[in-house]
């Protein structure tokens, strides 16, 4: 793969190769390998090597883009004519500002050579070490444990030149016993040297054990602690449909026309900021701009959606940072979400419910209205019925149909300890909540 | 090429490779939306590089490089090689993979006119007047009108001599209009939801589906939509469109009828099944008007091909016959755990992703009904089209769908029109409430780019035929 200081060179290089008036490149390189196991052993194992060159050509208020992995110089040659073939024919859009110009971006070391070194055998190694405490107690482990390095380099014609690298190291766990039961836990960092893996196996297997020959319960509404990777998937989803400018100026956002109202809990304050010293990803995003944190919903209150280059200036707002790849229909969107924590241990959230669900993650969620970000999706991996304060007998798992804003809105306790959620691109960093509503609507067999 | 592949194969044997095998894998796509008026994006992208799969030591391990020479191929090989020796430290059972005759020739899809010889103008001219269309009705604040075309040339070989070279082009698009009004958003689709109609077929497929002509209808019941009511929670009849079918045997017969997931293999991301090893010939999976097959024969379905990604020959078989569970989607390696040779369905997402087991054209047969028959014959119930949202559990059985629009049925008559109406059910319970499909007349393949497997992410491109159903006594109305 390219280092950085390569990726920057060669969107440079593929700027002055473009006949447009203004000109932008993203360089993505990216050596990433993941070992998959099933069954508690190894089935999939694979690696991969690749750098994708998109260029944005702009003529007047017309667009084109174009990418390819071939780079060779013909084919950047090529990539770069296609772009402005297709903006020469592309209809104007009179909102287009222009490419954004350069601005001062931090770029802090987010690599880490241990993660670079995570080679097939350390792999190997580390998923044995997933697998064991599974195996101890009779349960089957599936799961991953990846590897990835990417550089990133945005230049521009307007004098945008910007590179960065990091790194990320993933492993997840779901232990399975023959009695239904299931566990899941999983880890995500630049640092491959803070896998714990057979902490990690365990929490897995702990959790499986415990959750074997779930039960019925009725549909209906019930508090309900959501763990943190149950909390990262509603996040997900407010960033999907909820948090961006675009959406919230076609009125398809529940920010539409209620910036500056309470529409969630006080105890819900949510930011992005890749800018924090242990996010993950990148500091700019694909056109090259600072991501700035911005309070998206604050003590409750809804604050301002993210924008980037095109939305700024369409809305008369400041530019955020929170572009997505040329050609974007998306608009722009948060990538590094965080849940401010709260002062209550995951135990103290569910010693305050006296009839109420603990989830440990969800499943196949999906939306069925954008504005009310009402969704529904499935438990899995560790659902228990909570009874006079303490966690109960395990459940099968249920069907939620259920307002995500509702649900954060009868927010009544917030977890102290946070999570990355998601991959070293996107990560969420949140923690277990305890909501005061939540509409189960149906159970599996 | 085949000196690439050759290279690459020698590569994986010299390093110890019990069995190996190559692709390379050369796809270009282009994508142009429209969005409200704006040209929203216009793309070109080229994709291009190899991947090596290879067994040491009774073990899998892959790899792959967007540099194709012989070079970097033999590098990738040997890559591959040293991965599966390490996925050797923590094996299962050796790996044995069903014997298949080695492949040797050329396929191509069908298609009439290559949709990347047409011009932009033509292109972008199709949409803007579908787009144009849409917002003239006043309540639409919002369209969206798309073209994709995708070509794809890939050569396969393996050291047991298969060699295979084989090019597919498909063709897709879609409108949707969103009406939105006081905070809410109502969406209508054609020819489907989620990207559109695909097929594996040139511009001409893209002319036939007339996206102009379809939009003052599309428009039109976005606005109707808005002031329609939701349905009313309880148990209907339920009638379901084509296209709703088709999505419906993807996640509830496609997914859940994948070997792979059946072992247990998807189980950390996408799942795993009801099914079992077991079930194979003797659960009831639905009424005896369920009859799926898995088909990758079909000319012009987004699931058909020449050989799958393991150079087994496309085919047609069975998954469900008259209800009953007789077969399941397979691999070389997966076959063998219900005594049988792979179906071929083993697919891969481009050069860097390993094949898996993936639907092809999974459909549900035709019935015999005509559609208005259908309706005249239904008391009471509710006929919905175009899905909105999926889900569904681990195992594929707890799922719940909400679509587009519907209309209550009256007497055997189409009614008032009801708003995103939503099921939900338990698969096999589902199927078995089925007892009516619409025949032939009523029945077409749908082209779904978007199925989502594996880790890393992979998406396929499959394909369901489906006709307009009848189920019994659904649950609608989830949650509102």
């Amino acid at each position: 793969m390219l280092t950085p200081a390569e990726a920057r060179e060669l969107a440079r290089r593929v700027v002055a190769l473009t006949s447009a008036d203004q000109a932008e490149v993203l360089v993505a390189s990216e050596t990433s390998a993941l070992t998959r196991f099933a069954n508690n052993h190894i089935h999939q194992n694979v690696a991969e090597h690749d750098t994708i060159v998109n260029v944005r050509a702009v003529l007047g208020k017309r667009v084109g883009v174009a990418s390819t992995n071939r780079l060779d110089e013909a084919s950047l040659k090529a990539a770069a004519d296609a772009a402005v073939d297709a903006a020469r024919v592309a209809p104007e859009d009179p909102d287009f500002p222009g490419l954004p110009e350069s601005a001062p971006v931090e770029t802090p070391d987010r690599t880490r050579e241990s993660t670079r070194t995570f080679d097939a055998e350390s792999r190997a190694h580390a998923v044995a070490s997933i697998i064991e405490p599974s195996a101890q107690l009779g349960l089957l482990a599936a799961g991953k444990v990846r590897a990835a390095e990417h550089s990133v380099a945005v230049a521009n014609s307007l004098g945008v030149d910007v590179a960065m690298a990091l790194t990320g190291a993933q492993a997840t766990v779901l232990s399975m016993g023959a009695d239904a039961g299931s566990g899941w836990a999983s880890f995500l960092d630049s640092d491959a040297a803070n896998l714990a893996p057979t902490a990690l196996g365990r929490e897995a297997a702990d959790l499986a054990a415990r959750s074997a020959n779930p039960g019925s319960l009725d549909p209906g509404t019930y508090p309900v602690v959501l763990g943190p990777e149950a909390v990262s998937d509603i996040v997900d989803f407010l960033a999907y449909v909820g948090f961006s400018a675009k959406a919230t100026a076609e009125g398809r956002s529940f920010m539409s026309g209620h910036e500056g109202q309470a529409m969630m809990s006080e105890l819900i304050s949510i930011a992005d900021d890749a800018l924090a010293p242990n996010s993950l990803g990148t500091t700019f995003d694909y056109e090259g701009q600072p991501r700035r944190r911005v309070q998206l919903i604050d003590r409750g209150v809804v604050g301002q959606p993210v924008t980037d280059s095109y939305w700024a200036a369409r809305l008369g707002r400041p530019n955020t940072g929170h572009a997505l790849p040329a050609p974007n229909s998306f608009g722009p969107m948060p990538l590094n979400c965080e849940i401010a924590a709260g002062n209550a241990t995951v135990d103290e959230l569910i010693s305050s419910v006296k009839r109420g669900v603990y989830v440990t993650r969800f499943h196949y969620v999906n939306v069925e209205d954008p504005v009310s970000v009402m969704l529904t999706g499935m438990t899995r991996d560790g659902t228990f019925a909570i009874e006079d304060g303490k966690l109960g007998r395990p459940l099968k798992n249920l069907r939620f149909t259920q307002s995500a804003i509702q649900a954060l809105a009868s927010c009544k306790g917030v977890g102290r300890e946070r999570r990355f959620i998601g991959a070293e691109e996107n990560a969420s960093l949140v923690p277990a909540l305890l909501l005061g509503t939540f509409a189960f609507t149906g159970q599996t067999e | 090429m085949d000196e690439t592949t050759a290279t690459a194969l020698q590569a994986a044997l010299d390093a110890g490779a019990s069995y190996a095998d190559v692709r390379v894998v050369d796809t270009s796509t282009e994508n142009i939306s429209v969005a409200t008026g704006v040209l929203e994006g216009v793309e070109h992208s080229d994709s291009f590089g190899l991947g090596v799969r290879a067994i040491a030591q009774g073990a899998w391990g892959f790899a792959s490089t967007a540099e194709v020479t012989p070079a970097s191929a033999a590098d990738a090989a040997r890559q591959a090689v040293a991965i599966a020796r390490a996925s050797a430290l923590v094996a299962g059972s050796p790996l044995t993979l069903s014997p298949v005759e080695p492949a040797h020739g050329t396929w191509t899809s069908p298609f009439e006119i290559d949709p990347f010889a047409v011009s932009l103008e033509e292109k972008l001219s199709l949409l803007i007047s579908a787009d144009e269309t849409m917002r003239a009705e006043a309540a639409v604040k919002l369209t969206k009108s798309h073209l994709g075309f995708r070509r794809q040339h890939w050569w396969f070989a393996s050291t047991e001599g298969a060699r295979t070279e084989q090019t597919a082009v498909e063709s897709g698009a879609g409108i949707v209009a969103y009406a939105i009004a006081d905070g809410e958003v109502v969406s209508r689709s054609y020819p489907n939801s989620h990207g559109g109609g695909w097929q594996q077929a040139g511009w001409e497929y893209v002319l036939g589906l007339d996206l102009a002509g379809h939009a003052p209808r599309v428009a039109e019941q976005a606005a109707a939509l808005l002031a329609a009511p939701y349905v009313e929670p309880g148990t209907r009849d339920l009638i379901i469109d084509g296209g709703q079918v088709a999505l419906q045997v993807h996640e509830s017969i496609g997914h859940p009828t994948e070997l792979d997931r059946v072992l247990g293999e998807e189980a950390a991301f996408a799942g795993t099944s009801f099914v079992t090893l077991e079930d194979v010939g003797t659960l009831r999976y639905g009424s005896e008007h369920v009859t799926v097959t898995s088909d990758a024969t079909i000319s012009g379905s987004l699931g058909s091909f020449g050989w799958d990604d393991e150079g087994v020959p496309a085919q047609r078989d069975y998954i469900v016959r008259e209800g009953t569970l007789v077969g399941l989607q397979s691999s070389r390696e997966s076959a063998p755990t219900i005594g049988r040779t792979s179906n071929g369905c083993m697919r891969a997402d481009g050069w860097n992703r390993i094949p898996l087991v993936r639907m092809t054209t999974v459909s549900l047969e035709p019935g015999t009904w005509d559609f208005d028959e259908l309706v005249a014959d239904t008391e009471g119930g509710l006929y919905v089209e175009t899905n909105n949202s999926w889900s569904i559990d681990d195992k594929r059985l707890n799922f719940q769908f909400a679509t587009e629009i519907g209309w209550e049925i009256e007497n055997g008559k189409l009614g008032r029109m009801v708003r995103q109406p939503n099921y939900t059910g338990i698969t096999p319970k589902f199927w078995a409430s089925c007892d009516a499909v619409c025949s032939p007349a009523h029945w077409r393949v749908w082209g779904l780019a978007n199925c989502g497997k594996g880790e890393p992410m992979q998406v396929a491109r499959v394909a369901h035929g489906a006709a307009p159903a009848r189920f019994r006594n659904v649950q609608v109305g989830v949650g509102r």
